[in-house]
Formats: structure tokens, sequence, C-alpha cells
């Protein structure tokens, strides 16, 4: 079968860049593959997309060599524009992508580029609208749509235009799991009916190692595995179990001989279905040693008491919100897109102003305080780290933030050198933020807002794009700070990582505090927010989350 | 665990979501000029526009802020055109008090002072005029508003693409860009009040101040962003040439109809009698007769022409 695209040693550098974002890259994409790109931050999994697309090197410039080839076109000499009927991409940021402003008008721009005659563009739009359950927001204008929404019109209006090969970056990163789960239903519908060739690059394997027929593994602009599924994760358990799902690591653990052992075993388990088949005839062999919560008797580092939060009076996002953080504990904060964690959260440290009832920040009413002045004692790391850099070097911006929080002499110095080891920023002292990868960029920003050594951390939504080494030293870092004194709360879609990091979780949803408890208990048995390990387990060992709760009986050990 | 909430979490907030849902999936509920046909409702609004310029007499111009308003009301607009009430308020507030204080012409003095190097006469015909010139002014920006609010940017690009499809993405663009510019610069005030950035304290000079180093973030960030979706408008094939245009499916209905062929009228009516004379009232040295243009023929029809898309809305909605 002939290949729908090839790369032939490709390596790029991008303008200014030191080393090759692509590295002597080779590739065959053959029709109806479904390839998922895995590989931590700044690996080249977005380069290898643009790469395919020609918006490498066209649109970002730099230094090209090699071959790509889609059907019978070269990319040195077709635009990306040109081969726009052939690829569609998919971006990381829903919101960067849109040009016009109504769903329908959206989906239509790439056929009117492509010169369709209006009839046809009718149709088609019509088309796209019904495969992704978009009919009822035809005319909605973009700025109305949850972030899923509005993904969805982004895969609408990519496979409104029928290209032969779709390209998905990272398409799920900024999604809850129900958004999450609908997205990538669709994209399984598309390969299942239509037969479409799909390259997907994604951080979070345990959504869509299901979907793949064929697996690459990304590292330093190579390409270092690429394999089908089994084979990867026969691959990854030598010494890259984080790249695994959660029910393979598990199964993986029964087999102590690593790779040689599973090879010799057969099959892993790489989705909940296909372990529930083989769990079957081990079930007895498990044994869950869950932590009991842990009692709540830290100081009270924050206190909301029947607080109301929304933008205009009569029109709560939240209401009867009665809450108490103490110090040492882990909260994760969850809630479906649009519940409004992120609303609440803003008033923990006096970004916005309740409706109604009171925030205090240890013992004192927060609308006493600027937002400034709170800031030495709550520290709220928003969405997007690039809104917090207006400094030229991460050094600079850490004793910024010290300076503002009215930081002098020998104690800046302290906390600047505590900070600086403490997230490991070292080697980026002299170093721009911008110029740095998504995780280090998170870091440096979390450095920005913690170094006057808060009791209590906010993190909204950290792990977004974040791969899963970066997301396992994050947990680790939150389980020091928690241990040292702190009150860490992060707002997360991420279940998984709330399981590894929370000791206690709030679920907020139709307008007030919908759980607040022990993360086992919270997290046990929900369809969307729960572990894939619970989703195994619930019935055999409720109230398992993770497979580091789970041992295997000793005889099989 | 404390279960905070006893009802079913999805049920009442399903019920919630729905309503929104449908709400979305109609896109705003339009009404008036917002639900006509684009061409038409720019042609009614560059006709209110004009009128705003062509007349003269006051009582004329409180008419036609009558209908302007009206129209703002059936689309649905009123609230959301507060911003540009007050800008018109001011400036408009602003001219009629000023051009009396300066303006010497007018025979009916009302008060007059004499300082060393200017002497200040308040006339009748001087108030009058400094009122009209406020009410064609508000009635120009009352029209720039009704063309904001209904005209969605996409409708704007639909119809400047008849003529050049390049410069209306430039402004479809522009103009998203304007509420993603200020959410982003509110987002990064926020990041640096978080770490401690008081932006908020001191005297109006020392707040624009504090701000200042913000703008290179923001800078950075524009161009980042707008880097993505040119990327994502070649990625779309944007560019490749040969383009064509799509209209979505909408029928004409007698509204859209009747609003173009108002708007015409409105604009013959307007322009005829500017070339007739019928619209030059004068101020100095006498005001003439404000009650007598409001029987002109000229201006008969052209309020009439301006006021039949609304007699039609009215009527629908009974």
């Amino acid at each position: 079968m002939a290949a729908i695209a090839t790369l032939a040693h490709v390596t790029y550098t991008y303008p200014g860049a030191s080393k090759p974002a692509l590295d002597d890259v080779s590739l065959a994409i053959d029709p109806a593959e479904v390839i998922l790109v895995l590989g931590g931050s700044g690996s080249g999994k977005s380069t290898l997309l643009r790469a395919i697309n020609g918006l490498v090197p066209h649109f970002h410039g730099g230094t090209f060599a090699g071959r790509v080839t889609v059907d019978e076109f070269d990319t040195r000499t077709a635009r990306p524009a040109e081969l726009a009927a052939r690829v569609g991409l998919v971006f990381q940021d829903p919101e960067s992508q849109a040009v016009m402003t109504t769903v329908e008008r959206e989906i239509a721009f790439g056929l009117e580029n492509r010169g369709i005659a209006s009839p046809a563009i009718a149709r088609l739009v019509e088309e796209a609208l019904i495969s992704l359950g978009l009919s009822g927001l035809r005319r909605a204008p973009l700025s109305t749509l949850s972030g899923g929404e509005l993904q969805k019109v982004a895969l609408a209006a990519v496979i409104a235009t029928q290209p032969h090969l779709l390209l998905l970056d990272e398409p799920t990163s900024q999604l809850d799991p129900v958004s999450s789960e609908e997205l990538l239903a669709a994209v399984r519908r598309l390969s299942e009916d239509t037969g479409a060739t799909i390259v997907l690059a994604e951080h979070r394997v345990e959504r869509c190692l299901h979907l793949a027929t064929r697996v690459l593994f990304m590292e330093g602009g190579a390409i270092v595995v690429d394999a089908d599924p089994q084979a990867f994760a026969r691959w990854a358990l030598a010494g890259h179990r984080e790249l695994l799902p959660p029910v393979a690591r598990l199964f993986a653990r029964r087999l102590n001989g690593g790779a040689k052992a599973a090879a010799e075993a057969g099959r892993l388990p790489l989705t909940v279905k296909d372990a529930r088949g083989m769990l079957d005839d081990v079930a007895g062999q498990l044994e869950s040693f869950a932590s009991p919560a842990p009692a709540r008797e830290g100081d009270v580092v924050l206190e909301a008491r029947k607080l109301a939060v929304g933008y205009a009076p009569g029109e709560a996002v939240l209401e009867h919100i009665d809450l108490r953080l103490r110090r040492g504990e882990r909260i994760a904060l969850m809630g479906e897109n649009g519940a409004g964690k992120s609303t609440l959260v803003r008033h923990f440290n006096g970004l916005a102003r309740p409706l109604a009832g009171d925030v205090r920040l240890l013992g004192r009413p927060l609308k006493e305080l600027s937002v400034a002045q709170a800031a030495r004692d709550c520290a709220l790391l928003g969405q997007n780290p690039n809104d917090y850099f207006i400094k030229d070097t991460v050094a600079e911006e850490v004793d910024y933030s010290l300076v503002q929080m009215g930081f002098a002499g020998r104690e800046r110095n302290e906390l600047c050198s505590r900070t600086i080891v403490d997230l490991d920023l070292m080697d980026l002292l002299m170093r721009n933020p911008r110029d740095l990868s998504g995780g280090e960029r998170t870091r440096v920003a979390l450095a920005a807002v913690t170094c006057g050594d808060p009791a209590l951390v906010i993190l909204d939504e950290p792990t977004r794009g974040m791969d899963p080494l970066h997301k396992a030293e994050l947990a680790a870092l939150l389980r020091r700070w928690a241990a040292n004194g702190r009150c860490v709360l992060v707002v997360t879609h991420d279940v998984e990582f709330a399981a590894r990091v929370a000791g206690r979780v709030l679920v907020v949803g139709d307008g007030s505090l919908l759980a607040d408890g022990p993360v086992h208990e919270v997290l046990n048995g929900s369809l969307f927010f729960s572990t894939q390990i619970n989703r195994l387990l619930r019935h055999s060992l409720p109230g398992v989350l993770t497979e580091d709760e789970v041992t295997w009986g000793t005889s099989l050990q | 665990m404390t279960v905070v909430a006893e009802q079913p979490a999805a049920a009442p907030g399903r019920v919630r979501a729905t309503g929104a849902a449908t709400r979305r999936a109609r896109g705003p509920r339009r009404h008036g000029l917002a639900r006509t046909r684009p061409v038409a409702s720019l042609a009614y609004v560059i006709a209110l526009a004009l009128a705003g310029f062509v007349l003269n007499d006051p009582l004329q111009l409180i008419a036609l802020l009558a209908v302007l308003f009206v129209a703002l009301g059936f689309a649905g607009k009123l609230r959301a055109s507060l911003p540009y009430l007050r800008v018109a308020l001011y400036v408009a507030g602003f001219l009629a008090i000023l051009n009396p204080l300066f303006s010497q012409g007018g025979l009916d003095v009302l008060w007059q002072v004499h300082l060393p190097l200017l002497q200040i006469r308040v006339t009748i015909q001087g108030i009058a005029f400094g009122v009209s010139t406020a009410l064609r002014l508000s009635a120009v920006l009352i029209a720039f508003a009704l063309y904001n609010l209904v005209l969605d940017p996409d409708d704007q690009l639909g119809i400047m693409s008849r003529f050049s499809f390049r410069s209306g993405l430039v402004v479809s663009l522009a103009t998203r860009l304007v509420p993603v510019l200020s959410r982003d610069a509110e987002s990064i005030a926020d990041a640096q009040r978080s770490r401690g950035v008081e932006l908020d304290r001191g005297r109006r000079r020392d707040r624009a101040a504090a701000r200042i180093p913000l703008l290179s973030a923001l800078l950075t960030q524009s161009l980042e962003r707008a880097m993505d979706i040119a990327a994502s408008m070649e990625a779309r094939g944007y560019g490749r040439g040969g383009r064509t245009r799509w209209q979505p499916e909408r029928r004409w209905r007698f509204a859209d109809g009747a609003t173009a062929a108002a708007a015409g009228l409105a604009v013959a009516a307007l322009i005829g009698g500017l070339v007739a004379g019928a619209f030059h009232y004068r101020f100095y040295p006498l005001l003439d007769d404000p009650w007598a243009p409001l029987a002109d023929p000229w201006w008969l029809l052209a309020l009439a022409a301006l006021a039949t898309p609304l007699c039609v809305e009215a009527r629908w909605r009974r």
C-alpha cells in the first residue's frame, strides 16, 4: 500500500535555535493508520505535525533538510495552503485557531479558501455539524462556546474539508474529562467510519492509546520508538513506565521481569476494557492498601463562610460555599468546564470580591487586604504562565516578586535562594523565561508567586499540556510543600493527577459545592471523574484509585 | 465524605445547561435589525447616519434620535449601547455648553460679560446651534453604535468581501482582537497583582506608571496570538487563490425587503431634500421657526421611510 505521507531524513531547526527540533526523522504513514505521537515537552511532536502540513518550514522559517511528501506533493515546493485539501491540522489551543466569529462560518472558512462552490459548502458544513453533534450550535458566536465545544468546532472545520490526513496536536489538553471523551469519540468515529488517517500528538496516554494502531515516541527531536501499541507498551516497561496507562502499569507490576517477562507473558492491557477481561482470572490475587483519610487538624489557613461568587448580583456562579482549608492539606478542586472553579479561587486571594459572604486568610478578612498584600500568604498561579513574565531573566523574575512583596536584605536573599533550589531553577537563572519549555515556564511562574513562602498555594490547571514526567515532578513538589506545612489547592480536570496528589477533593457544579471529602470517597465510583484503576476495580476493591495502592498476592510476585 | 448537596448532581444542572445551550444554538436571540439580512441592515444604518449629517433643525434631529432609540430597542441592544451613549452624552454635552460661550452670533442676547481679552456673549441662537450640533453628533454616534451592535464581524466581513476580502478580513480580525486584548490585559494584571505588584494604589499617574511594564507582556502575547491565527489560516488554505464566498442561506423575508427598500427611499429623500434646500435651517441672526421644517414633504418622506422597518417589526411582534 502506498504511503499517504513520508518523511525522509528530515532535520529542522527553528530560527535562532541552537538545537534541531527534528533530528533526522524518517517515517512513512500508511492510509487508515491512527498514529499516536508521544514524547515530553519540546520533544518535537508539534514540529513533526507542522512539518507534515508544510508550516515547517514555510511559515516558521528556519533551516530544513530532508524531504516530506504528502501524496504527490513535496512540502519544499508546495505551501501549506496548497496542502490544506489533503492535510488538516487541529491545534492545541482552540481559541487561537478560530478566524471567524460564528460556528457555521468558521467551518466554512477552509472550504471557501479551497474555492468550493457555495451549494457544496452548505452541504459540507451541514455534514460536519451533524457528524460532531454541533447542529444546535450552528449560529452560535464562538465567544459563547466552552473549550470543548470550541475544539469540536475546530475539528469540524478541518474534517469538513475532507483531508486525507488529519493531524491533531494535543487536542484535549485544555478540556475536562467529559469534553475530552466526546472529542476523542468523534475522532474514533471518524477513523472507523471513514478510514481517515490520523496522527495524534498527546500527553495523556490513558485517553488515547486504545485508539492507536501505531505509537511513536519522540525524544530530542528524534523518533526513538515506532511500534504497535503492544510492542510500545513492552518497550515502555523497561524504563518509561510513566508512559503507560495506569491499568498497564498495574499488570506490569505483576511481571517483575519487566519487558522480557511481559514479552513472555503476552499482552498487557491498555484499556480498562482489556484489563477487565484479564482481571477475571486474577482478581482474587489483588489486595488494597489504600491509606485512610488523614484527620483534618492543621491550623486553618483560609476560611470561606456563606460565600457567593459571580460577576453580577443575582447571577451567582456558586453560592453557599462554606470551606476551611488547613495547613498540610492537599486539595483538588474539580468540576466541569464553566462550573466556576477558577472564579472561586480568585476569591481566595482577593482578585475577585464576593457577591455575598466573606473570606478570611490566616484569620484576617480578605476584604481588608489588597491582592498584593494577600500575595505573601496566598500564592495563586493562573492558567497561563506567560502572564507573569515581564523581566528578561528568570533570576530577575524571582527577585522582582520578592521586592514587590516587601522583602529586603538578608531575608530576600534567603527566600530567593530557597525558591531557586526548591524549584530546581539553578540552570535557568540567566535564561529568558519566554524561551523556556512549557514545564520550565510553569516552574518559573510558580517561583514568582511562591517565593514569599506563602501558607496557601493555589494552582489553576497546572498540568495543561504537561508531559507525564513533569507531572510526576510537580506532584512530588506539591506533596513536599504540604508535608512542610503549606496548604496546597489544585484546580484540575486531570483525575489521575488529582488522585496522586490530593488527600481531599472538592467538586463544584450546579451552582454549589457538590462534594467535599477524602479523595478515596469522592473519586470512587464516578463515571468520568474517576481514575482508570478505580473504574477497573470499583467492585472488587472499592475506593482504590491508583495502582500504587494495590498489591498483587505474594505467590505471584 | 461530606455530601454538600443532596440532590443528584446532574439533574438541575442539565436543565440549566439545556436552556443555555438552546439560547446559544440560535445564537443570541435576534430581534429587529439584528435579525434582518446584513445588507438590508447596513443600508438602513447608512440612511440613519446620512440623516444625522443632513438634518439641522433641532426638532427633526430629536425625531431622528427617537427613531434610532426605537431601532436599538427593537434590536434588543439598548443596554449594550450604554457605553456608546455615554460617549455621545459627554461629547454632545461638551459641544452644547461650549458653543454658546464662543459663538458670537445671534441677536437675542441672554447674558454677556466683558473680560480683558475676551467677550462672552450668550445668545438664544448660539444655544440652539450648540444643541443642534450636539444632537447631530449624537445621532451619528448612535447610528455607528447600531452598526456595531447589530452587524456581527462575520456579517461585516461578508459585505466587505464583495469588494475586498482581505480588507474585510483585517477589519473582522481587528474587531475580534479588541475584546481578546482586553481579556489578556486583565489576565496579565491579575497575574502581577498575585505576585505582589500594587497596580491599584496611589494617584492615577502612579497607577499608570505601575502598568507600563505590563505592556511588553501584552505585546508579546498579542504577537504570539497573531502568529497562531496566521498559522491556522495558512494551514486551512488561506492565500491559495480562487477563494469562493459562502453566505449561510437565509430566506429574504418581507421585513428584509421592506428595510432595504425603506433605506433606499430614505437616502433618496434625504439627498433630494438636500439638493432642494429643504433641510437648510438658519440659526443666525434669528432662529427660523423650528416647527416649519416638520411639515416639509422631503422630511416627511424620509421620516416615513426610516420609520417603516420599525412599523414592520412592531407589527411582526404583535
